[in-house]
């Protein structure tokens, strides 16, 4: 027998494995890479499903909505009918009319609009500062380090409604825009603390010397070979970042330092719903609910990544 | 611990000087000044300039930063723009309220977090458990000034049962006991909306902690020797799965020099909080300023606190 045809039919220790695991099919489980083994853990939280969907239920209500139903202008006020103010729902207005008959629906829609864009857009914007200096901190340490973090104590050492309601009352001109900023320049704290922590621990590891060895520059090395290793514990701040974001932007706007009227956030819509809520309740609690759910689906999407992410984390 | 302390204190004086800077140029260096919200528009250019000059706006700010941190060290932070009132006399008036409303929220949310987090550890992964996890999931989603206006719309404004806002019925004279009953029905609403938000999180905290806690082996021993179920969850159990909860409750606390800003700001409290927006509004800078530094001044000092208490309770940890 020629020698390389011995080498063909010799079974391989792998070909054992496999038809031993054919036999017995209770022990196999299939091969799963990284991303699916996340995935499956995270599709079998309920909780974090439920989350998962009314938060893409509500954002196609939101975005798509105005477009799909024709209820697109939230400052249209209803003329056709003198009695339009404070209307229960009809065909017209499923959800009714305002104080000055704008159409609650396309309130509300567009409102929502603006809570989400506000929650998304300052999350990813705090979270880009954050990273980037806790990567920093934690990558170079030392001097930096220190740096770094006494600037972040002196940041967190005063109540952050405080510092938020002094800005905006001086700084913000109430569009979406100048509160997204704020939100943000005050948001990257925890997101700071958690990369250089991680940063910490992983410049410790062996990849990161192989890495070295074969020149990765310190920038690449960062954000290319680091990064990645830190990202689970970024993405579940990042979401409850939204949530927190969001309840924000709606304090704000709560207390007329957000979103200005006529332009239209779920918290200054509960603010004008307030004043008027014993003509009408259904002004605060509209807005109130969505707020809430939203905000509740959230948390409920962070703490499923959360346990998908890293098995090993402890609950609260 | 004594050297921990030290410290610790000394590190926090550098702390709060980068925190007046930062604060002072804050307030100084951005547009909408008192001038805008303050000053008479009627105010001819004279008089302005005089104003200007009395208020000590016309000095280069780091000159007033200079000035301002001089005198807030000799314990002297200023007087109000608006009503010309030293600083300290205006704190001292607003801080009892807020003290009022911070401390029995507290006692209260303290008691029944303690409570409920036991109950649901000791029946872990019963119905009892689920509902009073999924209750807390729902009052940790619950932005507090939501649960406010929710709270104050329904018991006030639907069913009339308690007063929407404020600390007394205007307009009545009481007699002592009537106008503590009065107070104690205006109090009732912001103080159990405050509370409700602290429970929330912290009865979590006293579960988890619980559930480790019964897990160890001298809750076997106790078992063991007889001591009945009550006793040996609240006297051997309790005092150690409340330390993760103490440190919590103390950092939470650090926050009572800011007032419960959103709350008091819902209920109309006219305690530190409420100040603080009503400062805002006027531009009343003197304020703004003492009560920023107080509010850091006390979450540094209640972070520090949180720590030893941690070592206090715990002999195992050290510091040094």
């Amino acid at each position: 027998m020629d020698i390389s045809e011995r080498i063909n039919t010799t079974p391989t220790r792998e070909d054992e494995l496999d038809s031993f695991l054919e036999l017995t099919p209770a022990l196999v489980q299939k091969r799963r890479s990284q991303g699916r083994i996340i995935l499956d853990r995270f599709l079998r939280n309920k909780a974090a499903i439920v989350g998962a969907v009314f938060l893409i239920v509500l954002t196609i209500f939101c975005f798509l909505g105005p477009w799909l139903t024709g209820h697109n202008n939230p400052n249209a006020i209803d003329v056709t009918n003198a009695a339009a103010s404070f209307a229960g729902p009809s065909l017209a207005h499923p959800f009714g009319t305002d104080d000055v008959g704008r159409d609650e629906l396309a309130r509300v829609m567009a409102g929502g609009q603006v809570s989400l864009l506000v929650g998304l857009t300052s999350m990813l914007m705090a979270i880009f500062i954050g990273v980037t200096l806790g990567a920093i901190a934690g990558y170079y340490g030392g001097i930096v380090d220190n740096l770094l973090m006494r600037f972040t104590d002196v940041v967190l050492s005063v109540p952050l409604y405080l510092l938020l309601f002094v800005l905006s009352a001086s700084f913000s001109d109430g569009t979406p825009r100048s509160v997204i900023i704020l939100i943000a320049v005050f948001g990257w704290m925890y997101a700071a603390r958690l990369v250089r922590g991680e940063f910490l621990a992983l410049k410790e590891r062996e990849f990161v010397l192989a890495a070295r060895t074969i020149g990765v520059r310190d920038f690449r090395m960062m954000f290319r070979h680091m990064l990645p290793n830190a990202i689970g514990p970024i993405v579940v701040n990042a979401t409850l970042l939204v949530s927190t974001n969001i309840i924000l932007e709606s304090v704000l706007s709560y207390f007329g330092f957000g979103i200005k009227p006529p332009g239209a956030s779920w918290g200054n819509l509960v603010s004008t719903g307030q004043g008027l809520v014993d003509v009408d309740p259904k002004l605060v609690f509209i807005p109130g609910l969505l707020i809430f759910f939203t905000v509740l689906s959230l948390n409920l999407v962070g703490d499923g990544l959360r346990d998908a992410l890293d098995p090993y984390m402890t609950e609260r | 611990m004594g050297r921990y302390i030290i410290r610790r204190l000394l590190q926090a004086i550098p702390l709060l000087f980068f925190v007046s800077i930062g604060m002072f140029a804050l307030i100084h260096l951005l547009p909408g000044g008192p001038e805008a919200v303050l000053f008479n528009p009627h105010l001819t250019a004279a008089g302005r300039a005089a104003l200007r000059a009395r208020l000590g706006l016309d000095d280069p700010v780091p000159i007033q930063y200079l000035k301002w941190i001089s005198s807030a060290l000799t314990g002297n932070f200023g007087f109000s723009f608006v009503t010309n009132e030293p600083v300290i006399t205006i704190l001292g008036r607003r801080f009892p309220p807020t003290l009022e409303l911070f401390a029995s929220a507290l006692v209260l949310a303290l008691i029944l977090a303690i409570v409920i987090g036991v109950v649901s550890a000791v029946r872990q992964g019963t119905l009892t458990d689920y509902a009073l996890t999924t209750i807390s999931y729902f009052g940790i989603a619950m932005p507090i000034f939501l649960l406010g206006v929710f709270a104050q719309d329904i018991f006030a404004v639907q069913l009339h049962w308690l007063p929407a806002s404020g600390t007394a019925t205007l307009g009545y004279s009481f007699s002592p006991v009537e106008a503590f009953f009065d107070h104690f029905e205006h109090l009732l609403l912001p103080m159990l909306v405050l509370a409700a938000s602290f429970i929330a999180g912290w009865n979590r905290y006293m579960r988890s902690s619980m559930i480790e806690t019964v897990k160890q082996d001298y809750m076997r021993t106790a078992r063991a020797k007889g001591v009945g179920t009550v006793s040996m969850l609240f006297r051997h159990a309790l005092r150690n799965a409340v330390i993760p909860l103490i440190t919590v409750v103390a950092l939470d606390f650090g926050a009572v020099a800011g007032g419960a800003t959103i709350t008091e700001g819902v209920f109309a409290w006219p305690g530190m909080g409420s100040l603080f927006l009503d400062s805002l509004d006027r531009r009343d800078y003197p304020v703004l300023l003492a009560m920023l530094m107080l509010s850091a001044a006390f979450v540094i000092a209640f972070n520090l606190i949180a720590d030893i208490l941690y070592g206090v309770m715990d002999p195992r940890i050290r510091y040094s």
